[in-house]
Order: C-alpha cells, then sequence, then structure tokens
C-alpha cells in the first residue's frame, strides 16, 4: 500500500493498477489513455502511477503495448477458497459486458455471447449467479426516476416527497466507478450532479445479502458475493467502506448475526480473472453446456442488457422516464454526435408530463473515453452553459465492453495508435 | 623488395556507409547501455532515449540507402559472409593465428582466406543479421509496437536487447582487430586502399581469384 495515498478512505483499495518497473520500455503509449494524467515518466524511462491521481480504470494496462502494468488486487485464489468451503453461498454477479468477452479466453471468436456457458461454467466451479443485467434494471429504475423529480424539480418547482434535498439538472450518470472518482477527487462542486443511484454491482451486493438470503436460504454472513466485471475500478468501489448497506438493513431488521460490518461485494474479479479462475478448476468454458440462471435473480430486460455499451444507460434510464412521465413505450433513441466535442453525442426527446399536462424537451447527452473528452463537458457544467438535462459518462472507449478488466487483445490494439507513438519524445 | 601497388578494397559507397555506421551505432550501443541499466537521472534517460531514436533512424536510412546504391556489393557481401567451409574451421581452431601473434609473437600457419577471413565473416554475419534484427524491432518497438500482439511485442523487445547486446560486446573486439590490422583501418577511414603485399598475405584468395589489375602501377 502506498502509505502516502491521500485520496482514499480508510479500508480502500488504493490503486488498483501499478506498473511493473522491470517491464516498462517508457513508450509513453499508456499516457494518451489516462483520463487523469496519472502516469509520469519521461519517454524512454520507467513510467509509475500517481495513485492518488489514478481513477483505477484499468486502460493503461489493456493498452500498454509492453504488459508492463498489473493488477495490485487478485482475490482468484481467495475466492476458489470459498467456493470450496461448504459454508459458504458464494454469489457471482456477473456484468453485462463479461459474457461477450469471455469467451475469447477459451478459443471462441471475439464477441461471442456466451451466457449459457458462463452460467453453465459459474455453476460447475460452484456459484450461484446474480445477473448484474437484474440489478442494472434497477439501476436504470432508480436513475429514470430520480431524473424525473430532478427535472420537475427544476421545471415546476415540484418539491421531494420525502422533504430530501433535489440534486441539480444536469444529472450525471453515477454507475461508473472510475467517472465517480474523477468528480470526486477533481470537481468535487460537481457532487450534487451524480445521481445518487448506487451502480449495479453495488445495488446487486445489496439485494444478494438482503433478498437473496430468502432465495438461497442462507444467513448474509454466509453469503459471499463477488462482482464479475470487465472492470478493474470496480475492485476499488467494492473496497468502498460506506457499502455496507446490506449489513445495516440486517442490523436494523434484526436479521444479522454480527456486530462486525460485512461489504455489500466481499470481492470482485475481472473478466480476466474469471477466465483464470476457470482455467484454475479445469473449467473449460467453450465446451461447457448453457444453463439458465436459475433464479430471479438471474432474470431481466433488454435494458439492463445494453447497460455495458456507450450511450445504453442513458437509453435504458429514459425509456423508464418516458414511460413513468407518458405512460407509454420510448422508440430507440437516435443519438448524434455533438460538433466540435468529439466522443460526445447527444439527443433530445419531446415529451408530455401527464402530470403537469406540459410538453417537456429533454436533452440528453453520451460521453465516453473520458481521457479524450470528457473535460469540455465538466466546463460548462461547472460555468453553467451546459444545455443538457442528463449526461450518461463512461470512463473506457465504447463503455464497459472496453473495460480495463476485459480480455488484452493479443493482435494489437489499435491501428490510429500506430501512427502517434512517432510523436513520443518528451 | 616491398611493392607500391595497392588495392581499392573499401570504395566510397562502403566508407560512407561505415561512416554514418559508426555515427550512428557508437552512440546507439552507449544509450542502449543507459537505457538497459537506467542509471542516470530521468532527464539524462530521456535525452538517451532522444539520441536512441535519433540515431536509429540515421542507422536505418543509412541501411537502406546503401542496399540502393550498393545492391551488388550488399549481394555480394552477403554469399561472402555466409559461404563456409572446412578452411574457416581450420581458421578458428588456431584463432586465426592472432593469440599466437599477440601473446606468444609467434607466428603460425594460416589457412589462406578470401576477401574477409573467418572471424571477419563471424563477424559480418552477426553484423548483418543483428543490425537487420535491431532495425526491424527498433522501428516496431518505437513506432508500431500496437500493431503487433504484446507477446510478440515482448518477444521482439528481447530480440532487441539479446542482439544489441551481442553486437555492443562484439564492439571492441571489432575496434581492436580494425586498428590493429592498420593498413585495414585506414583504408576503411581515410583513402579505401590497402598494400598489395599486405592482401596478399592476409587475404591471398581474394588476391588470387580476384583481384585484376586496371593500370601497371595502380591496382
Ligand atoms: S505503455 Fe507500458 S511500456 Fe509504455 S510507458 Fe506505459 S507502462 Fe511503460
Ligand atoms: S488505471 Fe486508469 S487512471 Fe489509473 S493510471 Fe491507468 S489509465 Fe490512468
Ligand atoms: S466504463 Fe465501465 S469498465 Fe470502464 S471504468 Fe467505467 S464502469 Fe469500469
Amino acid at each position: 500500500m502506498n502509505v502516502t495515498a491521500k485520496t482514499y478512505q480508510k479500508g480502500e483499495i488504493p490503486g488498483v493498477i501499478a506498473i511493473n518497473a522491470t517491464v516498462c520500455k517508457g513508450c509513453d503509449a499508456c499516457k494518451r489513455h489516462c483520463p487523469t494524467g496519472a502516469i509520469t515518466g519521461m519517454f524512454g524511462t520507467t513510467h509509475r502511477i500517481d495513485v492518488d491521481l489514478c481513477l483505477s480504470c484499468g486502460q493503461c494496462l489493456i493498452n500498454c503495448p509492453f504488459g508492463a502494468p498489473y493488477e495490485t488486487s487478485d482475490t482468484v485464489d481467495e475466492v476458489i477458497a470459498k467456493l470450496k468451503d461448504r459454508n459458504n453461498t458464494v454469489v457471482g454477479i456477473i456484468a453485462p459486458a463479461v459474457r461477450v468477452a469471455i469467451g475469447e479466453d477459451f478459443g471462441l471468436p471475439a464477441g461471442s455471447l456466451v451466457t449459457g456457458k458462463l452460467y453453465g461454467s459459474m455453476k460447475k466451479a460452484g456459484f450461484e449467479i446474480l445477473d448484474n443485467n437484474f440489478t442494472a434494471d434497477l439501476t436504470i429504475m432508480e436513475e429514470g426516476t430520480e431524473f424525473i423529480t430532478r427535472a420537475r424539480h427544476a421545471l415546476f418547482g415540484e418539491k421531494s416527497e420525502h422533504g430530501g434535498e433535489i440534486g441539480p439538472l444536469p444529472q450525471f450518470t453515477s454507475c461508473c466507478p472510475a467517472w465517480v472518482r474523477f468528480v470526486e477527487t477533481r470537481y468535487p462542486t460537481l457532487i450534487p450532479h451524480l445521481s445518487s443511484a448506487k451502480s449495479p454491482q453495488q445495488m446487486a451486493g445489496t439485494v444478494a445479502k438482503t433478498y437473496g438470503t430468502n432465495v438461497w436460504k442462507k444467513s448474509p454472513e454466509s453469503i459471499y458475493t463477488v462482482g464479475i466485471m470487465p472492470c478493474t475500478a470496480k475492485k476499488l468501489e467494492a473496497s468502498r467502506p460506506e457499502f455496507n448497506a446490506a449489513y445495516k438493513y440486517n442490523k436494523k431488521n434484526g436479521r444479522g448475526l454480527t456486530n462486525k460490518p460485512y461489504p455489500d461485494v466481499d470481492t470482485v474479479l475481472t473478466t480476466r480473472d474469471l477466465s483464470r479462475l476457470f482455467k484454475k478448476l479445469k473449467i473449460d468454458l467453450a465446451q461447457e453446456e448453457e444453463v439458465a440462471g436459475g433464479s430471479l435473480l438471474a432474470d431481466y430486460t433488454g435494458a439492463g442488457t445494453i447497460f455495458g455499451n456507450t450511450g445504453g444507460v442513458m437509453e435504458a434510464a429514459l425509456r423508464t422516464a418516458y414511460a413513468v412521465l407518458t405512460g407509454s413505450e420510448l422508440k430507440p433513441l437516435e443519438f448524434k454526435p455533438v460538433r466540435g466535442l468529439q466522443g460526445m453525442k447527444s439527443a433530445s426527446v419531446t415529451l408530455k408530463d401527464a402530470k403537469y399536462n406540459k410538453e417537456v424537451t429533454v436533452k440528453v447527452a453520451v460521453v465516453h473515453n473520458m481521457a479524450e473528452n470528457i473535460q469540455p463537458v465538466v466546463n460548462e457544467v461547472l460555468a453553467g452553459r451546459s444545455p443538457y438535462h442528463f449526461i450518461e459518462v463512461m470512463n473506457c472507449p465504447g463503455g464497459c465492453i472496453n473495460g480495463g478488466g476485459q480480455p488484452v487483445c493479443s493482435s494489437g490494439s489499435s491501428w490510429i495508435s500506430a501512427i502517434r507513438p512517432w510523436f513520443a519524445w518528451k | 623488395m616491398y611493392s607500391e601497388k595497392t588495392i581499392l578494397k573499401h570504395p566510397w559507397s562502403v566508407r560512407i556507409f561505415h561512416y554514418l555506421l559508426i555515427l550512428s551505432f557508437l552512440p546507439l550501443a552507449m544509450t542502449g547501455i543507459i537505457l538497459y541499466f537506467k542509471p542516470l537521472s530521468e532527464s539524462a534517460v530521456n535525452l538517451a532515449m532522444q539520441v536512441h531514436v535519433v540515431c536509429g533512424v540515421i542507422l536505418t536510412i543509412d541501411a537502406i540507402a546503401y542496399l540502393l546504391i550498393g545492391f551488388n556489393r550488399v549481394i555480394l557481401f552477403i554469399k561472402r559472409i555466409f559461404t563456409m567451409s572446412v578452411t574457416d574451421v581450420k581458421w578458428f581452431m588456431i584463432l586465426g593465428g592472432y593469440p599466437q601473434k599477440l601473446l606468444l609473437r609467434k607466428k603460425v600457419t594460416v589457412p589462406p582466406m578470401g576477401k574477409y577471413n573467418s572471424g571477419q565473416k563471424l563477424f559480418g554475419i552477426c553484423v548483418f543479421t543483428g543490425g537487420s534484427v535491431l532495425i526491424f524491432t527498433g522501428w516496431i518497438l518505437w513506432a508500431f509496437p500496437h500493431l503487433v500482439p504484446g507477446e510478440t511485442v515482448y518477444l521482439l523487445g528481447l530480440l532487441h536487447t539479446i542482439s544489441a547486446w551481442i553486437l555492443t560486446l562484439f564492439l571492441p573486439v571489432h575496434l581492436f582487430l580494425g586498428i590493429y590490422m592498420f593498413d585495414d583501418f585506414k583504408a576503411m577511414i581515410l583513402h579505401g586502399k590497402i598494400p598489395y603485399e599486405e592482401a596478399k598475405e592476409t587475404a591471398p584468395l581474394w588476391v588470387e581469384k580476384e583481384i585484376i589489375p586496371i593500370s601497371r602501377n595502380q591496382c
């Protein structure tokens, strides 16, 4: 642990990514992918990560051509031990983007959707399944209804039902932990703009240790939750000390056996970690039977499924808001690139708020690849000039599908990057 | 009686190629060592990397230009260095008579050699293959690492380091023997010509089979 780290709470993993000094060639490639400039080191010298600036997004890891960055948190063996311990029910919370990437590691064509085989492999390994798509649906409903509250407050002065404070517009999505950390550490004045909804992973952890106790007939203490994510930042998110809502709920309702707080999500494995776990357990995903999830918690809608792509959260949340406000279904959104702000797309939807009988035009924007696209968006909001009401932000280029925990592309990563290192110099 | 006849061993194209080789390879080797051990400050290592890149580009241009200008010479050079026979084995068994000459001040009979002796051929093979590998891998590592699979980039990096070390360690030997054979040294650095008698002694097969007189007093 870096003892000088200043931007972490007690108990958090202080930087999930580090650079192996003996492997780093100082080629500078990683710097372009880092959203915060956390990587220091001149061209040709060993590069380092400033953990206080780092968001743990893992983009440097998947884009380093020499494989120098590595994850400091590896709990594959710990999870295997929990799986072998019959006293535990190990719940795997599978994110949407994992199922389209893990097949690659088992010789299937890149992009194969392997939900059934993944379920089969996880069951064989001993996991119970909580599909993160289920809680992505919950996040969408939370973010969608929160947006309605904020919009009605801003437009019609509507007060909160519970008398609480209502956040300002634009509302930012809050499901990307790298983005949340970016706001918290760099632009804390923007925190009220973040949706108060927890990410699907954290909702899943809470659901597993509360509602899940009835599903699996286990005490919350013997449920061990494992986020299985395309994302290294999720490891940091799970370690945040405030995420022990299940413990608090169970204690308050007399369902707790212990006074020792337990986290909602005990540990996180990336897609890479999970394929390593399967390989250690000699499970060949490609050969596994396709099986169903086995409980309501592995059931979900199409909205949850598109969560892992850029624009997915926004579209899904707007569909919810639209349905609540108008009582009818929203047609698929057509996003247009915003002029001058590359990597940012926008759309507007005109809808009638049935409650106030007024037409409202909602302007939304979607930003991904924070390293290149976030600054103008943040500047606009800080200056009070943002034309948008709802902004989705995902750190990784293309969204979680290209997250820092996904299999590292073994055939080179980007043609455009091929010419950029020519300019590597300082 | 000592003849004043000379043989043009290194024409201008070879000499210019060699000058540029010295100009680029020496700094490449020195900066390469700095980059490997990183013993200096960050800005000094950065400077070393910049020098390494510039010299690498000079080396590449030098190699490509020579390949285009002296294509036939390159082919002949490749043919010469890769043609080995039992004579070369015999040469290596006595290491060309150099240890005896240098350490024991004793002259031993050396098998007759062509334009290059067996040691030079081995060095030529190392320079030719190692140099090509260094140029190829260097460009991938510097400019195109993203085009190549991760494991391949790692292996290319390893190949770059190994080739660089082999050539760098060869360098002092080459410098020493180059200067030791002073006539050859002068030919490469100055005028390109070596004395006929010297060539007859060190490269009798070359003189016998390949050298043709171009005028009475000047070959
Ligand atoms: S991309 Fe990899 S090798 Fe290059 S500087 Fe970054 S960590 Fe080092
Ligand atoms: S993990 Fe993300 S934020 Fe941290 S150094 Fe790497 S690219 Fe930058
Ligand atoms: S975009 Fe997705 S994968 Fe990337 S940091 Fe955010 S949550 Fe993680």
